[in-house]
């Protein structure tokens, strides 16, 4: 416990390591709640929103933002252009548009990254301890000293800048934290009665980690998982406007409120819109996350 | 205590050996050739060349490395390839700067989120509550430099009210101190709420309650200093926050702090720049975080043998 | 308790941090002598050395302090400076005998003289002066103060444009006394004394650079202002919003977008000088990816195809004029060689009947390099897709990486084309035609068309050398034509330099090489 992840820090969190969610009355509970939370469902609405402008915008839209008209630049909002047009002349809206599903497939792939990465690691450090245990706590020390935005900074100016880059810049900054989560309830599960008897029967390590650990961590981890997706998407979206991030023409939000600063006093809304966007997903994912945590957490009832 | 100390401190020892290594690793990577950064487009060749030697660019990477490690030990970061200044140097002319910004931004978040979330515990479940509540999500979803360039449009360029840029003026610090806050002052909010509840359910304060003393001098006698433990923890940890923050309001604002020495550094391929904020920055964060738990240690005994 | 010293401490830093920062404020009114004069650029300077600098804007803060033994007019011709005429020249144009001033004084009250300026310039020249630049300088073989006002230099060859190329920063001469003090060590400079109208008063790095008016400058104009500062404000916008504001008295390089907005406003007037800079997007003409660009009658339909005027006036804001010349009109050497007009029809045809309809090509562009740089890269794109050309990207990194990918030996090219600008500094052809010379492809330069074309080459090769600068300017004339023709470039557009300044202020002046002149203004 040297360094504790920012996130871990909210209430609750780290005391809920160990949960018992497996029953089925208990997922009914919690599914009872979650619909009761009125932040998880707001949180719901916009990433429905979101997700089905993602999908069916392209399908529906006129024509492909990428190519521009000069001659109908900075136009305001009208009936042929919802939110107006950028500086070379597109729309604005599509653009916004087009921005939404590079920012969900970023925020998930960055997040997938880091549970695919931190998983396992976090649950072999708990559950063999000894040198692994070690080595691995180490190695989030390392990766947890780097403040914030700092990591995914760093690494992307070492890896270059660009869509794969920054998803895993981004995806690497968010393994240690999942490290931190699964090895603390492995901990735990590994001197429970019914482990131990698991192991003395000869069950491979392998199928214990699969079986008990891995899954008894989960809802930790979900909670988790769904704060870190905003998170992602607000540091990606920050080396987006450093210029460090997702480049050009790719219509990312952060690096559309990058270039947008140039326009600020010519036509204020390029700054505005995809701020708001940004804005609007993380909220998104911080509700939905904050929504889980009250259902999943037995102590806020 | 002594032992507890002496192996906390201990184990960060390669932690920020690690952290260095990884430093000079990442950076290395740095596409772009320096040496033609530094000289120009118009330099001839032999510049080049002369350049990339006065900076050992030259030499063979694990030889760099050496020498930097060793370097460290002495407590020389380098000299800029940019500026041709001692690392040192450039950072401690920077650091007043973001000093100033985290310092106000600290004493905003803490002043107005323990208020707020006080105020919001104790009229739980109120409208009251249910508004700081949501400012508070909403203070953390907020991206800091979209959050600075709305005050800069409202309050710089709409009304004239503050400088948009620079650390030249004295209300200059105003709009990125309050921007860089933001996220801060959400974390420290929600913080206090959920351990003023905490304190507020436990049987001594119950109890003090039952007994008919006033509200206000439960809380301030009891309550709120139980609660101010975890609400130190977080300050601490919001540090990082306010480092990675920092690093995007500056640039928002044009302030001459460290983290917009890094981002132009990074731009401008200046190696041991880059080396040395990162460095500096996260063992600033490692001290901090090493002071919390010791902090913690000397609060709550059972820590130690843990 | 704890807190209480924590609250305590957080005022007395807040109490610091004020009384830091509570100098130096602009102000914009007064007499015609006196005041403050505060200007904001957008780079913040390496190092004021001036054996190191590399760009204008820094270049131009040192041309303040520093004087060179010749300067560029605003026009961009040649004049003496702290030399007192143009020089002699030997007639195998090997020895160069330069008169200087006399009675002249660096700030320090060190005299100016024959064996400080050798001093300023052998300084350029030796290899231990830390980050030096002498670039074309390197020509110079010896210089010998052969009397107290005359300064002899011998060159290793040939070098037609020496004269303009001691007009660059770089050949500046320092007081021979100030190497040792301040800070300073003669292999690097921290505070440069010259003779200039300004001295250098302080600098906090990423922030400001402040300098105090020399009451004993040499020149028949005096400084006016007591002080100018510079302020370093990297964004564009931000610069906008303190002009606005009064925050500054003059800033460079607006966004373009707002220059309408800015030129009507009556508290402000707008300056847009002309600038050495060409932009193009250079086409790899020995492409193996994409063989049919190494056919010039390919590489001039690409030019019919794209709407210069309209990305000139719709990109740029109409700060910028379309090329007629691979160079700008302000170099010597130039003359107006011919158009491109904008004929989608012609350039489709040109392409099929060389095969070449619907080819592929991969775009590269820096983003954040040159004004509006991604923008008109993405116009560039859209014009050729418009002719059928399918373009990949442009694809577009950060200056730094973008140069890493572009300065590439032909084999190892990462683009079929490429956005770039050139800026001449010292205004003569033959800066320009780094351009087109062979022997200038990387690792040994950017020629990074790879061009090569023998006439052109003979032809530079000569002018390089020619002691008659008629003849050397008709060479110049001709060679252009042939690149002209042979289309290694999309040739674009020569950019201006947009200056604004307050009404208050008057005689602010820019050098047609991208530098904003203030030493002589005054308020209005």
């Amino acid at each position: 416990m040297s360094i504790r992840a920012l996130d871990t820090a909210e209430p609750g969190l780290r005391d809920l390591t160990a949960p018992e969610l497996g029953a089925q009355t208990a997922r009914g509970r919690f599914w009872g709640k979650l619909r009761r939370s009125p932040s998880a469902l707001v949180g719901l609405a916009i990433l429905a929103l979101y997700v089905g402008l993602a999908l069916v915008g392209p399908l529906v839209a006129p024509f492909d933002p990428g190519h521009d008209v000069l001659r109908d630049q900075f136009l305001p909002a009208s009936v042929h252009h919802f939110l107006g047009t950028d500086d070379l002349g597109r729309d604005e809206f599509l653009m916004i548009l087009y921005g939404a599903r590079y920012t969900l497939y970023l925020g998930f792939l960055a997040v997938g990254i880091g549970l695919i990465v931190g998983l396992p690691l976090g649950a072999a450090s708990g559950y063999f301890g000894g040198w692994v245990d070690l080595l691995v706590q180490r190695l989030t020390d390392v990766l947890l000293s780097f403040p914030g935005i700092l990591l995914a900074l760093a690494l992307v100016a070492g890896l270059g800048v660009g869509l794969r880059n920054v998803i895993i810049a981004v995806g690497v900054s968010s393994i240690p934290i999942f490290i931190r989560l699964v090895r603390a309830s492995a901990l735990s599960i590994r001197e429970l009665p019914y482990v131990e008897a698991a192991r003395a029967l000869g069950v491979p390590n392998w199928l214990i980690l699969l079986r008990h650990v891995i899954p008894n961590s989960l809802a930790p981890v979900i909670v988790q998982a769904t704060l870190q997706l905003g998170a992602a998407i607000l540091v990606a979206a920050g080396l987006g406007f450093l210029g460090l991030g997702v480049q050009k023409p790719t219509p990312e939000w952060g690096s559309m409120l990058g270039e947008a600063r140039t326009y600020i006093f010519t036509d204020a809304n390029l700054v505005t819109l995809p701020g708001l966007a940004i804005f609007g997903a993380v909220l998104a994912f911080n509700l939905v996350g904050d929504g889980l945590r009250d259902a999943l957490d037995p102590r806020l009832k | 205590m002594l032992t507890y100390v002496a192996r906390r401190v201990l184990v960060s020892i390669p932690t920020v050996f690690g952290v260095a290594t990884v430093i000079f690793l990442m950076v290395r990577l740095l596409p772009g050739d320096p040496a033609r950064v530094i000289a120009g487009v118009l330099a001839t060749p032999e510049d080049v060349d002369r350049i990339r030697h006065q900076f050992g660019l030259d030499q063979p990477l694990y030889v760099q490395y050496v020498t930097y490690l060793f370097h460290l030990l002495t407590g020389d970061l380098g000299t800029s390839t940019r500026t041709g200044q001692p690392v040192t140097q450039e950072i401690v002319s920077r650091l007043p700067y973001t000093m100033e910004l985290a310092v106000v931004s600290t004493v905003i978040a803490v002043v107005v989120g323990v208020t707020a979330g006080v105020i919001a515990a104790t009229r739980r479940g109120s409208a009251l509550d249910l508004a700081i509540s949501a400012l508070a999500v909403f203070g953390l979803s907020m991206p800091v430099y979209w959050l600075g360039l709305m005050l800069i449009i409202l309050l710089a360029i709409d009304i004239h009210a503050f400088p948009a840029a620079g650390a030249q003026n004295p209300l200059g610090f105003v709009l990125p101190s309050i921007t860089l806050a933001l996220f801060s002052l959400a974390l420290v909010a929600r913080q206090s709420r959920s351990a003023m509840l905490e304190v507020l359910n436990q049987d001594f304060v119950r109890t003090a309650r039952a007994k008919g003393a006033p509200l206000r001098t439960v809380l301030v006698k009891h309550a709120l200093r139980n609660a101010l433990l975890p609400v130190v923890t977080v300050i601490g940890l919001q540090f990082g926050a306010l480092i990675g923050g920092a690093v995007l309001t500056e640039t928002v604002f044009s302030w001459p702090g460290v983290g917009r020495l890094l981002v132009d550094s990074i731009f401008s391929r200046d190696y041991p720049v880059v080396q040395g904020v990162v460095l500096m920055l996260a063992v600033a964060f490692i001290l901090v975080n090493l002071l919390v738990d010791l902090l913690y240690a000397y609060v709550d005994p059972r820590i130690r043998y843990s | 308790m704890a807190i209480r010293k924590f609250a305590f401490l957080v005022v007395l830093g807040l109490m610091a941090a004020a009384c830091g920062n509570g100098s130096g404020n602009p102000t914009s009114s007064g007499p015609k002598h006196g005041g403050t004069l505060t200007v904001a650029i957008g780079i913040d300077p390496d190092t004021l050395d001036p054996a190191a600098q590399t760009t204008t804007t820094a270049s131009q803060v040192v041309d303040m302090m520093v004087e060179r033994l010749y300067t560029l007019d605003s026009n961009g011709a040649t004049q003496p400076q702290l030399a007192s005429a143009m020089p002699t020249t030997s007639s195998d144009g090997l020895t160069y005998t330069i008169p200087l001033r006399t009675g002249v004084k660096f700030s320090d009250g060190t005299p100016f003289n024959a064996a400080a300026a050798k001093a300023g310039l052998d300084r350029l020249l030796n290899p231990a002066t830390f980050k030096t630049q002498p670039g074309v300088l390197s020509v110079i073989d010896t210089v010998t103060a052969t009397d107290d006002k005359t300064l002899t230099v011998k060159l290793k060859s040939p070098f037609a444009p020496f004269v303009a190329a001691l007009t660059q920063t770089n050949a500046a001469i320092l007081s021979p006394a100030s190497l040792t003090v301040n800070g300073n060590t003669p292999a690097q400079v921290k505070v440069p004394v010259g003779t200039g109208p300004y001295v250098m008063k302080d600098r906090v790095n990423g922030d400001h650079i402040a300098m105090t008016a020399n009451k004993d400058y040499w020149g028949s104009q005096k400084p006016n202002y007591d002080t100018q500062v510079i302020k370093i404000v990297p964004d564009d916008p931000s610069r906008e919003a303190l002009i606005r504001s009064g925050g500054a008295d003059v800033i460079v390089s607006p966004p373009l977008s707002d220059l309408p907005s800015l030129s009507s406003d009556s508290s402000l007037k707008v300056l847009k000088a002309k600038s050495d800079r060409t932009l193009q997007i250079i086409i790899n003409t020995v492409d193996t990816n994409q063989p049919l660009l190494q056919k010039p009658e390919v590489r001039q339909a690409l030019n019919y195809a794209v709407n210069k005027d309209e990305i000139v006036k719709n990109v740029m804001f109409g700060n910028a004029t379309t090329l007629d010349a691979p160079m700008s009109k302000t170099l010597f050497g130039y003359c107006s060689v011919g158009t491109y007009a904008f004929d989608p029809s012609k350039a489709k045809q040109m392409l099929q009947a060389a095969g070449a309809s619907g080819m592929t090509v991969k775009l590269g562009s820096p983003t954040g390099r040159y004004p509006q740089d991604i923008k008109v890269a993405q116009a560039v794109a859209s014009y050729l897709h418009d002719v059928g050309v399918t373009v990949q990207g442009p694809e577009t990194s950060d200056w730094p990486t973008y140069l890493g990918h572009v300065n590439v030996p032909p084999a190892q090219a990462a683009f079929d084309m490429h956005f770039l600008g050139w800026a001449p500094a010292y205004l003569d052809a033959s800066q320009q035609f780094e351009q087109f010379r062979p022997d200038r492809i990387p690792p040994k330069g950017l020629e990074t068309s790879y061009y090569a074309n023998p006439t052109v080459t003979d032809l530079v090769t000569k002018a390089a050398a020619e002691v008659d600068q008629q003849k050397r300017k008709d060479e110049y004339c001709q060679a252009s034509k042939q690149v002209w023709n042979d289309a290694p470039w999309i040739f674009l557009y020569n950019q201006s330099f947009p200056i604004v300044y307050s009404a208050k202020v008057t005689s602010v002046g820019a050098f047609p090489n991208e530098k904003f002149d203030t030493r002589f203004a005054s308020p209005a």
